[in-house]
């Protein structure tokens, strides 16, 4: 997979954050959404390029090309229509794709370019005063999809584990969790039985279809979670997998957290594998 | 390695010429050979060693010292490397350069940073007029780098200037910003009349009310400039002699123009003002 990140500013947090979960809306899987994307953590105004308190965004899809579909028009539509808001660039790399670049054009030749330390910003004139916006941010290898489950005794016990585990994997740099509250509820399989369906349910990890099909699951299970991680190197995501997996298992059988597990898929999807057993070491 | 010196044996009569003494020029040359480099010297050419005594190794990494206004050209046309000068040098200093650094520890003439394409110029005095501008001929001025001036500018800083950035931490004369097609210059106290004349596009802040604007700017009112946020929290993180940066905000007084060109570019007042003067 290839990534980016950008920086997202505002007068206050408060709009910083507006903006970032505007534009990592319906971003959730590349499958269906084009990219996969969420907040990786808030910046302190010392962080950012123009001192004002802001949130690093990451952005994941399955080509630079497709970075280049989402990111402009993201920028476009989520943060520079929110109040107060700048979007700079928060990769630097020799591979990179536009944001200012193609978004200058709003300007309607009133956009004025700036060169600041070899990179180049645009001032776009707008209705709440002057949208500020990176011209280009890098593009970086990733790696998406490392994921583990969380068998519980039910919906409940297996989300509250989740929530404690997304909070844990929050606190590692350079790693998303973009499904909805990092906690996937519908984990699916490769390939379907209806050929126009590239993904489907994962039937084997599916509580009310224990008697029916061959399932993965033991009978105390009521409920089955995932944790979808998408990060920036093998090193970060395993850390955020430790970290997670510890968090869920420190509720452990007597609150209802009776096992993991992790989709490989038949070891046939993705470059990369994380063994939960050497994770966790 | 130990900087390479030239240290001028005496005040030179005529203008010399010292463009050959650059790193990009002097890389992979003996001490032999440089010594025996003719310089341009009023009407004639005399070797390097006749004027300067020249010790030390790394050509990366020059030094001019005692120098004088008579020592024109420095720097010119260098792309990479450092040369710093004690005292004052002439005119042209830094003409076509491409990058590196030029650090001058005392003032300069006309044109500093004649149709610079790129690098850094920092002078510590006064320097004369048209800095960082073309020369007739030349398709624009500056169009990259930056020129970083402690003292005073004489007139016409920028005219006819592309890109980058010059900021003078004194005044600066009449017709500051002049037939700018682009870029940034700040001047951190008064600047003389005219300034934008004739600017197309490009940035002019003064942290000072001047004495006069042109009647083809028009006020856009005080405003807050994001960019300038970004503007000041760039240059103040660029090292101790930007952090004056630290103490400004966004707000100004917005003046777009020269209406009389393409109107496009802007004045940028650090002090809010009720009315246009």
């Amino acid at each position: 997979m290839k990534a980016t990140r950008i920086i997202i500013t505002a007068m206050t947090l408060k709009w910083a954050y507006r903006a970032a979960n505007s534009i990592t809306g319906f971003a959730s899987s590349v499958i269906g959404c084009g990219c996969e994307a969420d907040i990786e953590r808030e910046l302190d105004p010392s962080e950012t390029p123009d001192g004002r308190p802001g949130i690093a965004v990451m952005v994941f899809a399955m080509s630079t090309k497709d970075l280049e579909n989402q990111v402009p028009k993201r920028v476009g539509q989520s943060v520079m229509t929110a109040a107060t808001t700048a979007c700079y660039a928060g990769l630097h790399t020799d591979r990179e794709i536009p944001l200012g670049k193609t978004l200058r054009y709003f300007g309607d030749g009133y956009q004025i370019s700036k060169i600041l330390n070899g990179r180049r910003f645009w001032r776009i004139p707008v209705m709440h005063g002057e949208f500020v916006c990176e011209e280009t941010t890098g593009v970086t290898n990733a790696i998406g999809g490392g994921n583990f489950l969380v068998m519980g005794k039910t919906a409940r016990h297996a989300l509250t584990a989740c929530e404690k585990a997304v909070e844990e994997i929050k606190k590692v740099n350079g790693v998303i969790t973009a499904f909805p509250g990092g906690i996937v509820g519908s984990g699916s399989k490769v390939g379907s039985k209806y050929k126009f369906l590239a993904a489907s349910t994962n039937e084997a990890y599916c509580p009310t279809l224990k008697g029916q099909v061959k399932s993965e699951l033991p009978n105390e299970v009521g409920s089955v979670l995932e944790i979808v991680i998408d990060g920036l190197n093998e090193e970060v995501i395993q850390q955020a997998m430790r970290v997670g997996i510890h968090a869920v298992c420190s509720y452990g059988p007597k609150k209802g957290i009776y096992r993991i597990s992790a989709g490989n898929y038949g070891g046939h999807l993705g470059a990369y594998h994380f063994h939960l057993k050497d994770i966790v070491k | 390695m130990k900087p390479l010196l030239f240290k001028l044996k005496s005040k030179p009569e005529f203008t010399l010429d010292v463009s050959p003494l650059t790193p990009d020029k002097l890389a992979g040359l003996t001490l032999a050979k440089i010594k025996a480099i003719n310089l341009s010297y009023g009407k004639q050419k005399i070797p390097v060693d006749k004027l300067f005594s020249v010790t030390g190794s790394d050509t990366d990494n020059i030094q001019l010292l005692n120098s004088t206004e008579k020592l024109i050209c420095v720097g010119q046309n260098m792309s990479y490397g450092c040369i710093e000068v004690k005292g004052d040098v002439g005119n042209l200093t830094g003409q076509y350069m491409q990058g590196g650094t030029i650090r001058i520890e005392g003032n300069t003439g006309t044109w500093t940073g004649n149709s610079m394409e790129n690098g850094h110029i920092e002078i510590t005095g006064n320097t004369g007029d048209f800095l960082g501008s073309g020369l007739p001929g030349d398709p624009h001025g500056m169009s990259n780098g930056l020129i970083f001036i402690h003292g005073n500018a004489g007139d016409r800083v920028g005219d006819r200037m592309r890109r980058g950035m010059i900021i003078i931490n004194g005044r600066a004369g009449d017709y500051c910003g002049s037939r700018m097609c682009a870029g940034t210059i700040i001047i951190l106290d008064k600047a003389g009349k005219h300034s934008g004349f004739g600017m197309k596009r490009g940035t002019i802040i003064l942290a000072k009310q001047p004495r006069h604007i042109s009647a083809t700017f028009k006020s856009c009112g005080n405003l807050k400039m994001q960019f300038l946020r970004l503007l000041f929290k760039q240059l103040s993180e660029m090292g101790a002699q930007f952090s004056v940066f630290n103490k400004y905000g966004p707000e100004v007084h917005r003046f777009s123009g020269d209406l009389a060109s393409n109107g496009k570019g802007e004045i940028l007042i650090l002090q809010t003002i009720k009315s246009r003067n």
